[in-house]
């Protein structure tokens, strides 16, 4: 205890002072962190807000060309999301070219071939290049077949037979999803967009303090100073971890905040995320904000260029994310203690089971988090060694 | 060190409270999860044996549990019959959707019905038998459980209901009833109004109204399908099939008697139609507006000697039948409404009726030998909660005068009035978008013009169904280009 005391009183502290003052006077990069972290958060709730709402007030627009010849169909289309026109003429292709979304045809003896149990064809016309036609077609649909519905019944009624006997079994639907379950759905990018904001979060400021430095040639002064490397590296990556860490804090904080104005229940979702879940997320994310500074650090200063560092990071910040994508699509069974202990995977698979408010078993998150710590670790000690070399610094 | 024993101690507080989450879902531990027919989503469930009596059948409950429970009151539902099982409800969940967004939904099966030692008969899915049968059978029945069929009560429903809604810890319960579960509703209102936020009653069957005295309102019902049928063109056609049916209820009379084919398998019945029956399928089909809008047609069927389309109308309420227990309907019954209703109010009520005395018959002769003792009710006192009624201008056993006469005692309650429509309104419309948005605000006043929208379903006219129409339309120019003719023909349809 008495030797960590010196060390936060001594060159070290005022090396920590140095690298966090950097870090966050620099305005760009706190703009950038702050934008990024609230952006997908407002895009998430704003989108689903939106959907909601266009669901809900979805009308679809249908001429009914021939009405003349069955006024009850006319009549019964109307309603539940479909607005029926009764035209006595027109061109199809030009009518859904125009403010029609589909065009039914009923032809003319249609009502007589009807009587006569005739089965007469109704003509659907649609446009399958343009997207409001599967919507469309599902509302006529849900219409036109309640009617055909009620048209069997009378029918078999008629011949004195219970209409059971056209359905020799129901099939009932179970679902075995709960409503916080079935946020994961909706939630599903949130822990891959909260890595991603990380390595956002962080980027301008991993660059600058490395690559940057070097350019600068400050980074010649500091190696000269009596520190040991290990603590340079160690000081850095603090004070880009902790742009990360607040980066993705903000996202998080952002998106728990908003989650009220969501239409979740609307959509069958219960909102389950608890403040000890919010809490958790929070410390989880710290283990991985500090090994997605090292890493960038570490990559920042084996670069040729400021230039060539941004490029690289650039690559390096969409790889992790969509390699959990393709964990994700490639039904990877993630669940296995060993991948727990994988960095960033165990940090997505912990985050998508606290978003749905459930819970994640301490021994596994302090594992992982360890093993994640522990490639900090080594990832130090690497930059360490790295900095002993004299190449680095004419690497500009 | 003071900061780091701090940290120690935050962290400590952040594990203990991921403890303290799993313990909070493991308060449910006497649930199981469970599903019912018609509502897709799991249920938490339980049994709950009634302490004082252990040999009672344990209570089902089934609760549907809020998307995002907002700790409003949850909204229990109670069924109609007496005997319906709340179980049976479960379709209901579709409609209530909105409401159970927020608010838990309960079902209890009532002692005696559907999950909670259903008191069935083996009469319930009987196609057709001689009153004096029936009768016959419901004694057996009454005599093998006697002390059961005595034990059965609105009053010890009530309290059967408190006792789950205390044990769920529910501080206050609304309550939607439907049919005879409005009655239940009502009494669980006068006996234990601290327990009440808010009722929906939908078909309402007042305290002090004798329901089962139900010629009147089938007439009623029946009148109401008539002046619909003569506004509407094509139904007009038919003629009038009220004096038909008038006709065959007669020629019934005078020993007419046909045999019947099933409506399941086709085959005739072993026993013929009796009147009571007759006249009973006739106010059945009143029920639902869809059954209804075939009856005109069926009659002039009938009336030219092809009773099949009444066949398959009857085939329509087959599930309904089988799901009554008949045990809890006569205990009910037998002891809070038969006793009650004089010779004098019968012959009023029934005179000039199609259906007479045919529906009180059967509850006449059931109830002789099902011998429970009388259960009457207090006179209903002052209530103060919100109160939604929901009735159909056109149904057959609870008419909206009941709810308009004989609920002065209510301060607070609104009335939805459904044009044409028949017993239960619950689900049709924008009926459960008002009762959502009632129990969200119960003071406020409900628009109701939505409900107009709520319509007849099309008659059946003819053998084809529904009259299409087209008949005086104008011929129609084919639509597309170049004068090609789309036919289903050409099509090689």
């Amino acid at each position: 205890m008495n030797r960590l005391t010196e060390i936060l009183r001594g060159p070290t502290a005022a090396l920590l002072h140095k690298e966090f003052l950097e870090a966050w006077r620099d305005r760009r990069a706190l703009w950038m962190a702050v934008c990024f972290s609230l952006l997908f958060p407002a895009m998430l709730a704003g989108g689903s807000i939106f959907m909601v709402k266009k669901q809900a007030e979805e009308i679809s627009r249908l001429a009914l060309l021939g009405s003349a010849s069955a006024p009850l169909l006319e009549q019964r289309l109307r309603g539940g999301g479909l607005e029926v026109d009764a035209l006595a003429e027109g061109d199809p292709a030009e009518l859904l070219a125009g403010d029609y979304d589909i065009v039914l045809w009923v032809q003319e003896g249609f009502a007589e071939e009807y009587r006569n149990f005739g089965a007469p064809p109704l003509y659907l016309y649609i446009d399958s290049s343009s997207s409001s036609s599967p919507r469309a077609q599902r509302h006529l649909q849900e219409r036109l077949g309640a009617l055909q519905q009620l048209v069997v019944q009378q029918r078999v009624t008629a011949r004195g037979l219970a209409p059971q006997l056209l359905a020799p079994w129901r099939l009932e639907v179970r679902d075995v999803s709960t409503p916080s379950r079935r946020g994961a759905v909706l939630l599903a990018m949130v822990p891959g967009l909260l890595i991603l904001t990380l390595f956002v979060a962080s980027l301008a400021t991993s660059v600058d303090t490395s690559a940057g430095e070097r350019e600068r040639l400050s980074l010649e002064t500091l190696l000269l100073q009596p520190l040991p490397g290990w603590q340079v590296i160690l000081a850095k990556t603090l004070a880009v971890a902790s742009m990360g860490w607040a980066g993705a804090l903000l996202a998080l904080v952002a998106l728990v905040s908003l989650m009220p104005l969501m239409p979740l229940a609307e959509l069958g979702i219960q909102q389950a995320t608890t403040l000890s879940g919010v809490l958790t997320m929070g410390l989880l994310l710290l283990p991985l904000a500090l090994l997605v500074a090292v890493v960038q650090i570490l990559l920042a200063l084996r670069s040729g260029s400021f230039k060539d560092a941004q490029t690289q990071l650039s690559i390096l910040q969409v790889a992790p994310v969509l390699l959990l994508m393709m964990l994700d699509m490639s039904r990877v069974e993630l669940g296995g203690f060993f991948w727990q202990l994988v960095p960033l995977v165990g940090q997505q698979q912990w985050l998508k089971a606290l978003l749905v408010g459930e819970s994640v078993p301490a021994a596994t998150l302090l594992a992982g988090s360890a093993a994640t710590l522990l490639l900090v670790a080594v990832a130090i000690r690497l930059g360490a060694r790295a900095l002993q070399r004299e190449a680095l610094l004419s690497a500009a | 060190m003071a900061g780091t024993r701090k940290i120690i101690a935050g962290l400590a507080v952040l594990v203990a409270s991921l403890w303290l989450r799993t313990d909070a879902l493991g308060q449910a531990a006497g649930a199981e999860t469970c599903y019912l027919d018609g509502w897709r989503n799991p249920l938490r469930c339980y049994r709950l044996p009634i302490e004082s009596e252990p040999e009672a059948p344990q209570l089902a409950v089934m609760v549907a549990p809020a998307v995002n429970n907002s700790g409003e009151e949850p909204l229990y539902l109670l069924a109609g019959g007496p005997g319906q099982a709340a179980s049976d409800l479960a379709p209901l969940l579709n409609a209530f959707e909105p409401v159970n967004r927020e608010r838990d939904i309960v079902m209890v099966d009532r002692r005696g019905a559907g999950r909670s030692g259903a008191f069935r008969c083996g009469i319930e899915d009987q196609r057709s038998l001689d009153l004096d049968a029936f009768a016959r059978k419901l004694a057996d029945c009454y005599l093998d459980r006697a002390e059961f069929a005595e034990s059965l009560s609105s009053r010890q429903t009530v309290e059967d209901l408190e006792m789950v809604r205390s044990r769920l810890g529910h501080e206050r319960i609304a309550l939607w009833g439907g049919s005879w579960g409005t009655r239940t509703a009502l009494l669980y209102q006068q006996w234990h109004p601290q327990s009440v936020s808010e009722l929906v009653l939908d078909a309402v069957a007042p305290i002090d109204t004798k329901v089962f005295l139900t010629a009147r309102a089938a007439e009623d019902a029946l009148q109401a399908l008539q002046r619909d049928c003569a506004n509407d063109p094509a139904c007009a056609r038919l003629g009038n099939w009220r004096a038909q049916l008038d006709a065959l209820l007669e020629s019934w009379d005078q020993g007419g008697r046909p045999v019947l084919s099933d409506p399941l398998t086709g085959q005739p019945l072993t026993e013929p139609m009796a009147r009571w029956e007759f006249a009973n399928a006739i106010r059945t089909v009143l029920y639902d507006p869809r059954a209804a809008a075939q009856l005109p047609f069926a009659i002039t069927e009938a009336h030219s000697g092809n009773l099949q389309p009444l066949v398959g109308l009857s085939g329509l309420f087959v599930k309904s039948t089988e799901s009554m227990s008949m045990g809890l309907t006569f205990s009910v019954a037998c002891a809070e409404e038969l006793n009650r209703i004089s010779a004098d109010e019968i012959a009023a009520d029934s005179d000039g009726t199609f259906l007479g005395t045919a529906f009180l018959d059967l509850f006449q002769h059931g109830c002789r030998g099902w011998p429970v003792k009388e259960k009457p009710y207090a006179a209903p006192e002052p209530r103060a909660q919100p109160v939604l009624l929901i009735s159909g201008e056109a149904d057959p056993i609870t008419p909206p005068r009941y709810a308009d006469e004989a609920l002065g005692y209510l301060a607070d309650k609104q009335h939805l009035v459904v044009a044409s429509g028949g017993h239960i309104n619950s689900p049709r419309g924008c009926i459960p978008e008002l009762i959502a948005r009632f129990l969200a605000q119960p003071a406020e006043e409900l628009d109701s013009t939505c409900t107009r929208e709520i319509s007849r379903p099309p008659f059946m006219v003819a053998s084809y169904g529904p009259d299409i129409g087209g008949t005086a339309g104008n011929p129609v120019k084919e639509p597309g280009t170049g004068g090609r003719h789309d036919s289903g023909e050409e099509a090689g349809e």
